[in-house]
């Protein structure tokens, strides 16, 4: 008990002196939903969170992070809890849930039949589906490579590149780099023969690697001219390049995977919270949404509506087929193992 | 004097205890699975447990995935033992029928192995030397034997090194950079002096992250010091400047020179000119008056200025994450992922404590170095 006592009190020191603690008591504070930012968030935050704002008449904020589970587990360990709706990607979500950092939704609440198969777990209901794609300034480089085996050829294709600094994604891209097919890549890479294969790919290249950790920095890293090509977030080189970059969405280097909705142990706001994920995955407000941004929603009646795919080339859920899909078990079953590999390997 | 021990015991002593206990805490098992954890500590250690123990472990498992709190468990026995989740979740999803030290090894044969429970029975003592080991490149074997690690895990003694070397090449250049300066700020009349020490401070307000970011703007491939080097014609291609251990060193010293500037000013200040007279009286060159005057009697301030140096160089990490290469990352970086991401609080606090041994280990060595460098027979600084 004393060492609880101790731990908390040099938490709240050290949240004081970051000055990361909210000194207004937790029951006086808004419903705070946290995403990953970006142009998702920015049109997320009208049709989504002040649209139940106004709906429910109550005060919606938002903020952002970048996936930093610990940042939640913090929250939920001293028990003051000023995040209520996360948005999480799928594995840390299943190992959120077993960890008791998520609630266990309210099927009640939230209408469970409306989801695209596999987009509700026992914590999470599916928000949007993302993706990651090769991507490079056609202004500085006419012709770029246009698979991940050609991204490796070097010699070709001189410069950096930049890949997000995570073993997820970047360990796959690594495999079919040196030539595994898109249904080969987890079953490699369940064997220590295909992880080793997957560094000593990562290796031939390890030099012209440079690694992004926020989804905004590949496209500052290849605006500027300082890596030549990058795999960064397609709604974000989407919009780019609706904006006027000479960026190509190489569908064929897609990879991708859903988000979901959760909400945090120990949240005040439980209730309010179950209504907001009930009401930003119904189809009017995503509607709404997909009209200002390609997005690829976890709600069937969006997802499919033949109007909403044809308005938006840029949806991950127009590409499956040429992509692959993340793992989600993978990465549950073989994510710490290779994360710690990932890290010391990346030091060296 | 109350307040000043109350600030030093929240702020240094308790954060402390509590990292060196979070290095050597071990109680995810005891918190998930209690009766287990007791009949684990029972147990002699040899061989496979009696049935008590395997039924507590699978009626406890049950339970504990029930109510979401199996995460930290698994995750921590997963750390010392790959697989062991999956083993974890395994049992407690299954159906099991009593005679369970049948059921569980037949569901997996991991169960029937005196390894697993040994595992168990280490996790279940509530302190683990685990952490520790592994933050010095040492694991514990199946066997229960401190062993090394395999080459492709060991990363923290290269770290380490790294760590030590880039702080320490940050101190030599911050010393080099900043004597000269404090020298110059020291004779300057009042009023300069004032000014000059104002345009020491002033970057030292802006955000470390601001002034990290403006030196990638500054050494990118298409950013203004390599446009001048290509217009003056010294190089016929960008140079790869950013993401570089040059652009770690350069933005560090930067970012800590007032730290080295500042207490080598007031030591250079208490100097009393008169000596530089005294010196010349007694026919000493103006090389000698500095070599055997002057720097002996400003060696305080350079070492103060650099023991602050050294240790603010040797706990950074978002410099080197920001304008660094993927060999010049620092062990504080560890730290932070470890803490952030992968919450992994236990290698956090084992790294911190060593981090923090190793400072003290190389201030220790500077403070005992630092009195014999001390003029003798002039007099010490008032």
């Amino acid at each position: 008990m004393t060492m609880r006592r101790l731990l908390h009190a040099a938490l709240a020191v050290a949240a004081v002196s970051t000055g990361m603690a909210t000194a207004v008591p937790a029951q006086a504070r808004d419903l705070m939903v946290v995403g990953f930012g970006g142009g998702f968030q920015d049109n997320a935050r009208k049709h989504l969170f002040q649209g139940y704002a106004k709906a429910a008449g109550v005060a919606v904020q938002d903020d952002v992070y970048n996936g930093e589970m610990a940042r939640i587990a913090a929250q939920v360990k001293a028990h003051d809890v000023t995040w209520d709706v996360v948005m999480v990607e799928a594995p840390e979500l299943v190992r959120g849930c077993e960890d008791g950092t998520f609630e266990k939704l309210d099927w009640t609440v939230i209408n469970r039949a409306k989801f695209v198969p596999g987009g509700t777990i026992t914590c999470g209901a599916g928000a949007v589906g993302w993706g990651v794609s090769l991507f490079y300034d056609q202004k500085r480089i006419a012709h770029g490579p246009t698979t991940y085996a050609e991204l490796w050829d070097t010699a070709k294709f001189p410069g950096k590149r930049s890949f997000r600094f995570t073993p997820k994604t970047t360990l796959e891209i690594a495999l079919m780099a040196d030539g595994v097919p898109f249904h080969d890549v987890y079953k490699i890479l369940a064997t220590k023969a295909g992880q080793d294969r997957a560094f000593a790919a990562l290796d031939r290249i390890k030099g012209d690697i440079v690694w992004w950790r926020s989804g905004a920095q590949p496209l500052q890293f290849v605006a500027s001219g300082e890596v030549a090509y990058a795999v960064g977030f397609t709604g974000r080189t989407a919009r780019a390049a609706s904006e006027g970059a000479a960026y190509p969405l190489l569908w064929q280097t897609l990879l991708y995977s859903f988000d979901f909705w959760a909400v945090v142990k120990g949240s005040p706001n439980t209730a309010e919270a179950m209504k907001l994920i009930q009401y930003m995955t119904e189809p009017a407000p995503l509607l709404a949404l997909a009209q200002d941004w390609a997005v690829s929603p976890a709600t069937k009646a969006v997802a499919d509506d033949p109007a909403v795919r044809a308005r938006n080339p840029g949806m991950v859920s127009n590409h499956v087929e040429d992509g692959l899909s993340i793992d989600t078990e993978f990465w549950v079953e073989h994510g710490d193992d290779l994360e710690k590999r990932f890290a010391a390997w990346a030091a060296r | 004097m109350m307040p000043a021990v109350l600030v030093v015991v929240l702020a240094l002593v308790v954060p402390l205890l509590v990292s060196a206990a979070t290095a050597v805490r071990d109680p995810e098992l005891r918190a998930a699975l209690p009766r287990t954890a007791a009949l684990l500590r029972a147990w002699d250690g040899h061989g496979l447990p009696e049935e008590a123990t395997f039924a507590a472990l699978a009626g406890e498992l049950r339970a504990a995935e029930a109510e979401q709190a199996l995460g930290a468990l698994s995750r921590r026995l997963n750390f010392e033992r790959s697989g062991m989740r999956g083993l974890l979740l395994r049992a407690a999803r299954a159906e099991l029928v009593a005679p369970y030290s049948m059921a569980l090894p037949a569901l997996d044969p991991r169960w029937g192995a005196p390894a697993t429970w040994a595992l168990l029975r280490r996790a279940a003592l509530g302190v683990t030397p685990l952490y520790l080991l592994r933050a010095v490149d040492l694991d514990i074997a199946a066997d229960g034997a401190v062993v090394m690690q395999p080459a492709e895990e060991a990363v923290f003694g290269r770290l380490f090194l790294r760590s030590l070397v880039i702080a320490l090449q940050v101190t030599l250049l911050a010393l080099l950079v900043a004597y000269p300066a404090a020298y110059a700020i020291a004779r300057l009349s009042p009023g300069w002096a004032r000014l000059a020490t104002v345009l020491v401070l002033v970057p030292f307000w802006v955000s470390i992250l601001v002034r990290t970011t403006a030196w990638f703007i500054l050494l990118q491939r298409e950013g203004p010091l390599n446009a001048a080097l290509l217009a003056l014609g010294v190089t016929d291609h960008p140079l790869q400047l950013i993401f570089t251990r040059f652009a770690v060193l350069v933005a560090m010293v930067h970012v800590l020179l007032p730290f080295a500037i500042l207490p080598m000013v007031g030591v250079m200040k208490r100097i009393d000119p008169r000596l530089a007279r005294a010196a010349a009286s007694l026919g000493a060159t103006r090389w000698q008056h500095f070599r055997r005057v002057y720097l002996p009697l400003s060696l305080p301030g350079v070492g103060a200025g650099g023991l602050i140096v050294f240790m603010l160089a040797i706990g950074f990490y978002i410099t080197p994450a920001l304008v660094g290469g993927n060999t010049d990352q620092m062990v504080s970086a560890f730290i932070a992922d470890y803490t952030t991401t992968t919450l992994n609080w236990g290698m956090a606090g084992a790294l911190a404590l060593l981090l923090l041994a190793m400072t003290a280990a190389v201030v220790a060595l500077a403070l005992l170095l630092v009195p014999r460098l001390r003029p003798r027979g002039i007099g010490a600084p008032p």
